[in-house]
């Protein structure tokens, strides 16, 4: 109580005294605190409610949901029995396809995330540039990646890698004579990739814009100093660069973990031959739809998310050392 | 001054956001099913099929809707692929088909899960099932009760491509025809066309018709009565793998490629590209309609030529039509079953687009408007369950499948793919065949 009264005490004596602004500031800062506390009212949140509804209805839910069929085996038709950890169990030391599943999907996502990457910039280099009719280029590189995931593309791939597909009659010009690339075990996969790194547009556009804003003063200042085109891309774009990179290697490695429908289409939905197209994603889907086995689909789940977060967390903490942000 | 935001914490955030989104969503795709049931009062009919089979259909139920118009029938059909993906999702949800069109393969499953109904109560009285022989009857019969009625009888052939065959000089084979004799022919195939066929598609991973008649040679069914083991022996498959793998040597049958290829894809079958004139995949003549231009004709699967071989070949039921429990509509959907079973036009609609018909009465009311092939397909299977009928050696026909069974199909057939590529001997396969089927079998 006293000492409430003592501040009032100073507070009045001080006004009758000029005011410093550094004063003023802070008046205004503990009158905004203030105002946040009460809350400024229920209305923003009627605004973000649909939105909400959304996050808890459509992704906490299902996900906690799925969490706890994890450890229980469920198949759709019959209420879910609890069964502890034994899926988990189950898929580390008692299911090949499993591990056939995880080779494949690491195959797909280390040979075609850098390969795409690399396309991406190349391409989004030579966009860079003053050309008449530029726009329609870049709408042209852009479009494989707004067909790509669908399954009519898949189907042609099937077509032109297939036995007598277009790629072979294309080697056949050479003298040479291909296989069928689809339904070997050898080659199926990069089949896949192929399709993967044809659609390198997402990336492109985003590296495109990081391009567009890298200033130019630098450049010309390393031309002056007698920089050749090699060194200022190693020198000066690259590491200029690099935030957008590290935003295209985090979303296109957790694409590529979760990539499904080329993998369906292409093998007829079956992941062969010999499973060595067998991308996770397909071997989820089926466990749980075709198999029935909803319980140990969803362990599966987790720990592909568990997996890709892992590896984004990687990406994050290794970013550090190699990602320069122009501060 | 407001808080100036870094380049540093504007693309660590983005990226951080756009990663949480893109993560979050391998999950929630996944989970969760959708609430909505069934609300309206109509019977909802699912098949799947040709679109031959698909026209057959909607013709004969436009029929019994003018006799029964108070029954509001929705129609929904589509190609065998993602089929009992849906129906599983649907009964998850609530709003699973009133009736449907269901695998003779899968028929043990859902009934023992409580998903179909049985239609016992109904037999005789709304459900006419005069003509249905007991043997065919059983193909939709779980532990003693009947859970789904028999479309027609369906029999194990090989599919033959007999202009093939004539083009290049060769005689068909005989009916009555062993494993040896099937040999013997597609070597002559693939040295008579100057080693640019093959005489059969590879049957080393084939389950239906072939390996599994050939277990019934030996005495040994497929799955043990309870369906909890295999039935048939190491010594068994290790025969038939063996035997396939001669075939391949001797280029009698094509190499893996062409067997991977033609996996769920028909288009790719050997017979239908000209590279094989026998195959065992039943669907290239299928429901209703060759997808090649080829005369076909149809053959036993062989016999075994060892001493005491038995009759390895049996009759099943077609596909089946069951009612799902939870339907409200069961009565409605058995007045439609039985429709199909004994109407005449029904009959005459559906032909063989459902298998051969399964009354006499009914083969006698198809048989005259019957194209060429049809009728060699009814005279084989009637061929081959007469001589079934007579057999006195042959085990009983397969029980309904236990669950878990398509996954051994599925293994059967890669195990076979992954010799055939050379990725594994036929030792080394073997002991992982036999370790994964447990596997499968306990679940």
């Amino acid at each position: 109580m006293s000492m409430t009264t003592t501040e009032t005490d100073e507070v009045v004596k001080e006004s009758t005294a000029p005011r410093t602004p550094s004063d003023q500031r802070e008046r205004e800062r503990l009158r905004r605190r203030a105002a946040r506390r009460r809350g400024g009212g229920w209305w923003p949140y009627l605004f973000l409610a649909p939105w909400f509804v959304g996050l808890f209805g459509l992704t906490i839910y299902p996900m906690l949901d799925s969490l706890y069929l994890s450890f229980t085996d469920f198949d759709l038709l019959s209420p879910a029995k609890w069964v502890g950890a034994d899926n988990y169990r189950r898929m580390f030391t008692d299911d090949p396809n499993f591990w056939d599943s995880v080779h494949a999907t690491l195959v797909y996502v280390v040979v075609s995330v850098p390969l795409k990457l690399a396309l991406a910039l190349a391409v989004a280099m030579l966009l860079n540039r003053p050309l008449r009719g530029i726009g329609i280029y870049r709408a042209a590189f852009y479009l494989p990646s707004l067909l790509g995931g669908a399954v009519a593309i898949a189907i042609m791939w099937r077509q032109i890698f297939g036995g007598d597909g277009l790629f072979n009659d294309f080697l056949g010009w050479f003298g040479i004579k291909g296989q069928d690339w689809i339904s070997s075990p050898d080659t199926s996969i990069y089949t896949l990739v192929l399709l993967a790194v044809w659609q390198f547009g997402t990336p492109m556009v985003i590296f495109l814009a990081g391009l567009k804003q890298l200033p130019k003063d630098v450049y010309e200042a390393a031309a002056i100093d007698g920089a050749g085109a090699m060194t200022r891309f190693s020198r000066i774009t690259l590491p200029l660069l690099t935030p957008i990179v590290f935003f295209n290697v985090v979303l296109q490695i957790i694409d590529a973990f979760k990539s499904f429908t080329p993998a369906y289409v292409i093998s007829n939905g079956t992941g062969g031959p010999l499973n060595s197209t067998m991308l996770y994603s397909l071997y989820l889907y089926k466990k749980g739809f075709t198999d029935l086995q909803m319980g140990y689909a969803s362990a599966l789940a987790w720990v592909l998310f568990l997996v890709i977060a892992g590896f984004t967390a990687v990406n994050f903490i290794a970013g550090r050392y190699w990602v320069h942000y122009d501060d | 001054m407001g808080h100036q935001i870094s380049r540093r914490t504007l693309f660590r955030t983005a990226s951080g956001m756009a990663a949480a989104a893109a993560i979050g969503g391998s999950l929630s795709a996944c989970a969760g099913g959708t609430g909505a049931g069934t609300t309206s009062d109509k019977l909802t009919m699912t098949w799947w099929g040709s679109d031959d089979r698909h026209n057959a259909y909607k013709k004969a139920l436009g029929t019994f809707q003018k006799s029964n118009s108070k029954i509001k029938i929705e129609e929904r059909y589509s190609g065998y692929d993602g089929y009992f993906d849906k129906f599983n999702t649907q009964v998850a949800g609530g709003s699973a088909p009133d009736l449907l069109q269901m695998d003779t393969a899968l028929v043990a499953q859902y009934a023992r899960k409580g998903v179909i109904a049985p239609l016992d109560e109904y037999v005789g009285k709304s459900l006419d099932l005069t003509g249905f022989s007991k043997t065919l009857l059983a193909a939709g019969t779980v532990d003693g009760k009947l859970y789904g009625v028999p479309s027609g009888i369906g029999v194990n052939v090989l599919t033959a491509n007999i202009s093939g065959i004539k083009k290049l000089g060769l005689d068909e084979p005989d009916r009555e025809w062993t494993w040896a004799d099937l040999k013997a022919f597609a070597v002559k195939v693939n040295k008579a066309s100057g080693g640019k066929m093959f005489g059969v598609d590879d049957g080393g991973g084939g389950t239906l018709q072939a390996f599994e008649v050939f277990a019934r040679e030996k005495g040994q069914p497929f799955f043990s009565t309870d369906g909890t083991k295999l039935g048939f022996t190491s010594d068994t498959l290790q025969e038939w793998w063996e035997y396939w793998a001669e075939m391949r040597k001797d280029k009698a049958s094509p190499g893996a490629a062409i067997t991977s290829a033609a996996h769920n894809d028909l288009t790719k079958n050997g017979v239908v590209i000209g590279k094989t004139l026998l195959t065992f995949d039943s669907g290239v003549y299928g429901a209703g309609g060759a997808i090649t231009d080829a005369t076909l004709d149809f053959l036993p699967t062989p016999q075994g030529q060892w001493s005491g071989a038995r009759e390895g070949n049996f009759v099943n039921g077609g596909v089946l039509l069951s009612a799902t429990k939870a339907s409200k509509h069961i009565a409605d959907s058995v007045k439609i079953m039985s429709f199909f079973a004994q109407d005449k036009t029904a009959i005459k609609d559906m032909q063989l687009l459902r298998g051969i018909p399964p009354t006499e009465k009914a083969r006698s009311i198809v048989s005259p408007d019957l194209s060429d092939t049809d009728k060699k397909s009814m005279d084989v299977a009637d061929y081959i369950s007469k001589r079934v009928g007579k057999a006195t050696d042959a085990l009983p026909a397969p029980a309904a499948p236990p669950k878990g069974a398509d996954q051994i199909w599925d293994l059967l057939f890669q195990s076979n793919l992954a010799i055939a590529f050379g990725k594994k001997t036929i030792k080394a396969q073997l002991g992982q065949f036999f370790d994964q089927a447990q596997s499968i079998l306990s679940q």
